[in-house]
């Protein structure tokens, strides 16, 4: 019995030491990788990922600084290749599970930048939880090291921006994750966000002479992609379009012409718009702007006489803003019309992202092919091999409804006055 | 046995006594001639009583020395045929009466010693309830129990144990609610034990218990008279022993380590709020220095960004790994601990001061030990005092825990933990299992666990214990 007992003991000991976790590191053994930059240059690789220095505590205070950052560059034939390159430059081992955000350069974008992110995906370390973002028009590691916010640590700040997406639906933010799911999805093609470095304007110029300029970044847009191939980007206002379509978006504000009533209730139709979609806005003065609470697209493709007809419908609640021009939104008729001229607004800017996407990118980023498979599962056999130019080639249908379910705390805008 | 001439029985009881300096013996003649003699150890009775009421009236008034019981004033005297037996008495404080010419000896019980004065055990202090503690002496506990429960069906049973200490050993239980075979059992576990020397009720708790190698005691130890008192209306059985104000409660539930006293006058609330509390700190000051340990070696990616940026900082340059730094850490904390128990009260505090001082923010400062671990050690020390009575297991378990870690990341401590957590449900208390009402769970008996429901409705008592008088009331706020 005892040396049963024994021999079982000494199997569950071996057993713990045989599966335990492996790969012991102590943390000052590390170099903790915040943000990576991937670039070509020169056919190769070249790896720009930036480190944590960490400070001690005692020397922080007595310093009077926070937390700094240093850079690492690696080059090599492939991303692996690279990476080793850096552990002869650099005394730490990079970790990289706390690497939140990847940067693409635009040329490494180009040259088809999947074949290249494998290790990504492959190695445990990775989070595929970290944004992509695509440095528009320059190099990563151009857009790297700048810090305009708060924040100590660039890193951050790139990641801060990112997030703060929920808040303006004129970027976008696009996970390791999804941009893969994307790129298997037949019926869709990636989106990525983008990063750009923007001149700052300097303020207080003759306190700080200083020659070199500042910067800060900026992630408005979006870059589309057709497979693995960059085709174009999105700018700001027709990102928002297609975060519309998409239903990405969480908060975010529509600003729109205020349609012309008389305050004293009268109204005078807004000016109408010769097609469903006029991609000019009317010429008005006075905007006006809702706040999105609740927004819900759906999207359909119905075949109608051997014809594809794309169609969104876009239901959106939202509380009324800010209000300019002739208007008295105590009236239910008016409150119908700033309604009517909201989902105008936000037919257009739709009708603009789906018209750049057919015509100018010839890519459907918005995963209509998708929706297409679903319901016609036996015609997109046929025709899923050239998805995209039938998807250049179709017509579309948009339909928007905004319910009004706030007006704020005032009636009439404040600068008329009610009754006169 | 006894003589009739007192000469020979002096020189017997010397010989017994082995020629001892504190026994007294003290020759005298009456008023009426008869030759008498008493006996007694120094400093072990009340010599007033002897002088006032047993030898004046003796020596004036005594004529016929058969008709003694009516010469001296006292409650209670015993007539013993055996040396051996006046010998034994003696120990206990009593006087024994030698007369001329009677081969018997008279036993008065006068015993009187100084004794420490009831006070607040340090140890299991409250802010409600009483606050009287257990002293030395055994008798006075037990009148501090029967002052609890003034009910005859309270029973004690008193041993003898030691061969050389013959220490009194006295078992309580409340006849018809106790469980009769958990009753026998203590009985006959106390029968068996035979050793020399009985100085602390630790000693039969060992002698006794189940499991003698677990880590931690499946008797129960409190000083507080109330808590015996609860425990022995739950069906226990409980164990004084003279010379130590620490009282045995068997059998013992693991539970019982997260409930107090207080728990039950408290607010049902509160006292369920509390019983998280120790819940939360019985697991933290088990698990924290080991999983600390095991995420900054392995699992870096599991602690959150900003934390892994400042625990990096204080990590630079700290020239020992994360294990031996938490091992080191936790050994100077048991140091510290122990040291300022142990030294003089005046030597102590400056121990402990030194000690956080040092430990605290020299060794940070100098860049020795990290000041994260020094929080992690100081909150598992905090966290370990709220369950004080399983220290003992706490600390070699959090020490093991810190090994697995260490060396095998979170993976072994998860291993660990559910060993550990095996060992305590198999553990057994006389024949009861330790993890009732959570491993064989009850669902009444889970009303007084991690919830503590309101009193009224706590109408029975724990069924593993007693089946027969199980009712313990009427909910009176049910209609």
């Amino acid at each position: 019995m005892i040396k049963k007992v024994l021999l079982l003991n000494i199997i569950i000991m071996v057993a713990l030491v045989l599966i335990g976790c492996w790969n012991a590191r102590e943390l000052n053994a590390l170099g903790i990788a915040l943000i990576m930059g991937l670039d070509f240059e020169n056919d190769k690789v070249l790896l720009t990922a930036e480190v944590i220095e960490p400070v001690p505590a005692r020397e922080k205070s007595s310093m009077g600084k926070g937390t700094t950052v240093t850079y690492v560059q690696g080059i090599g034939d492939n991303l692996f290749d690279a990476f080793r390159d850096i552990t002869l430059k650099f005394d730490r081992k990079l970790y990289i599970a706390h690497n939140k955000v990847i940067i693409f350069g635009e040329e490494f974008a180009k040259k088809s930048s999947i074949n290249d992110i494998d290790l990504l995906v492959r190695d445990h370390e990775q989070r595929e939880t970290a944004y992509l973002l695509i440095a528009k028009d320059s190099k990563a590691y151009e857009v790297m090291g700048i810090a305009a916010g708060l924040e100590e640590i660039p890193g951050n700040y790139v990641l801060e921006l990112v997030e703060n997406f929920k808040y303006n639906p004129k970027a976008i933010n696009i996970k390791l994750a999804e941009y893969l799911k994307y790129f298997y999805d037949m019926g869709r093609q990636p989106v990525l966000g983008i990063i750009e470095k923007k001149e700052k304007k300097q303020i207080n110029k003759i306190e700080k002479p200083s020659s070199n300029k500042e910067y800060q970044l900026s992630i408005v847009g979006a870059a589309a992609f057709n497979k693995e191939e960059l085709v174009g980007y999105l700018n700001g206002v027709e990102t928002k379009g297609f975060n519309f379509i998409m239903g990405r978006v969480k908060t975010g504000i529509v600003t729109f012409p205020t349609p012309n009533t008389s305050v004293d209730g009268s109204s005078t139709p807004t000016p109408s718009v010769e097609s469903d979609i006029s991609l000019k806005r009317p010429t008005k003065i006075h905007m006006s702007t809702m706040d999105i609470v609740k927004l819900k697209t759906k999207k359909d493709v119905e075949i109608i006489d051997n014809n594809i007809i794309l169609k969104v419908k876009v239901k959106l609640r939202c509380s009324l803003e800010e209000v300019a021009g002739d208007i008295d939104i105590s009236k239910e008729e008016n409150i119908k019309e700033v309604e009517k001229a909201c989902s105008e607004e936000i037919k257009r800017g739709v009708g603009n992202t789906l018209l750049k996407a057919q015509k100018e990118f010839k890519s459907d980023i918005f995963g209509f092919g998708s929706v297409f498979h679903r319901k016609y599962p036996k015609e997109w056999e046929k025709i899923k091999g050239n998805w995209n130019d039938i998807f250049a080639e179709a017509d579309f249908q948009i339909e928007v409804k905004t319910d009004v379910i706030r007006t704020g705390l005032i009636n009439t805008p404040i600068s008329r006055v009610k009754g006169k | 046995m006894i003589s009739k001439k007192i000469g020979i029985n002096k020189q017997e009881i010397i010989g017994i006594f082995n020629n001892t300096s504190d026994l007294i013996i003290y020759e005298f003649e009456t008023e009426s001639n008869i030759r008498m003699m008493v006996c007694y150890i120094e400093g072990f009775i009340d010599r007033n009583l002897l002088d006032r009421d047993i030898l004046k009236p003796v020596i004036l008034s005594l004529e016929m020395p058969k008709d003694i019981k009516k010469a001296i004033y006292v409650s209670s005297m015993e007539e013993v045929y055996l040396m051996e037996e006046v010998a034994d008495k003696l120990t206990y404080g009593s006087v024994a009466i030698f007369i001329n010419g009677i081969n018997k000896s008279y036993i008065i019980n006068l015993n009187k010693w100084e004794k420490r004065t009831i006070e607040e055990p340090q140890a299991e202090a409250v802010v409600r309830g009483p606050k009287e503690g257990f002293i030395e002496d055994i008798s006075t506990n037990k009148v501090m129990l029967r002052r609890r429960i003034r009910n005859r069906d309270l029973v004690f049973e008193d041993y003898t144990i030691g061969k050389q200490t013959k220490t009194k050993i006295s078992i309580a239980y409340i006849q018809g609610i106790v469980n009769e075979q958990i009753l026998k059992e203590v009985k006959i576990r106390i029968r068996n034990i035979d050793i020399d020397a009985i100085l602390e009720s630790g000693y039969i708790e060992q002698l006794i218990e189940d499991n003698p190698y677990s880590l931690i005691s499946t008797i129960g130890d409190t000083q507080k008279p109330d808590v015996v008192a609860g425990k022995l209306l739950e069906g226990r059985v409980a164990m004084f022993c003279d010379g130590t104000p620490h009282v045995l409660t068997m059998p013992k539930f693991f539970i019982e380590d997260i409930q107090a006293s207080e728990d039950y006058y408290a607010r049902t609330y509160y006292a369920t709020f509390l019983r998280f509390l120790r819940v939360f700190s019985l697991l933290l000051s088990i698990v924290l220095p080991g999983l600390y340990v095991a995420l900054q070696t392995f699992h870096q990616e599991m602690i959150p960004t900003v934390l892994l940026i400042t625990m990096a900082g204080a990590r630079e340059g700290v020239p020992f790994p994360a294990i031996i730094e938490a091992f080191l850490m936790t050994l100077m904390l048991e140091l510290i601990k122990e040291s300022g128990i142990r030294l003089p009260r005046a030597v102590g505090s400056a121990v402990s001061i030194v000690g956080a001082l040092v430990l605290g923010q020299a060794a940070v400062e100098a860049g020795i030990v990290s000041a994260p671990m020094v929080i992690v050690v100081a909150a598992t020390a905090i966290a370990e005092f709220a369950v004080p009575s399983l220290t003992e297991g706490i600390i070699l378990y959090r020490l093991i825990l810190i090994l697995l870690g260490g060396f095998m990341g979170l993976y072994a401590m998860t291993c660990g933990l559910i060993i550990i957590i095996v060992q305590i449900i198999s553990l057994n208390s006389f024949g009861i299992p330790y993890g009732f009402p959570l491993a064989p769970g009850n669902k009444q008996g889970l009303k007084d666990s991690i919830i503590r429901f309101p009193l009224w409705t706590l109408i029975f008592r724990p069924k593993i214990l007693e089946k027969k008088n199980m009712i313990r009331q009427r909910n009176i706020r049910k209609k």
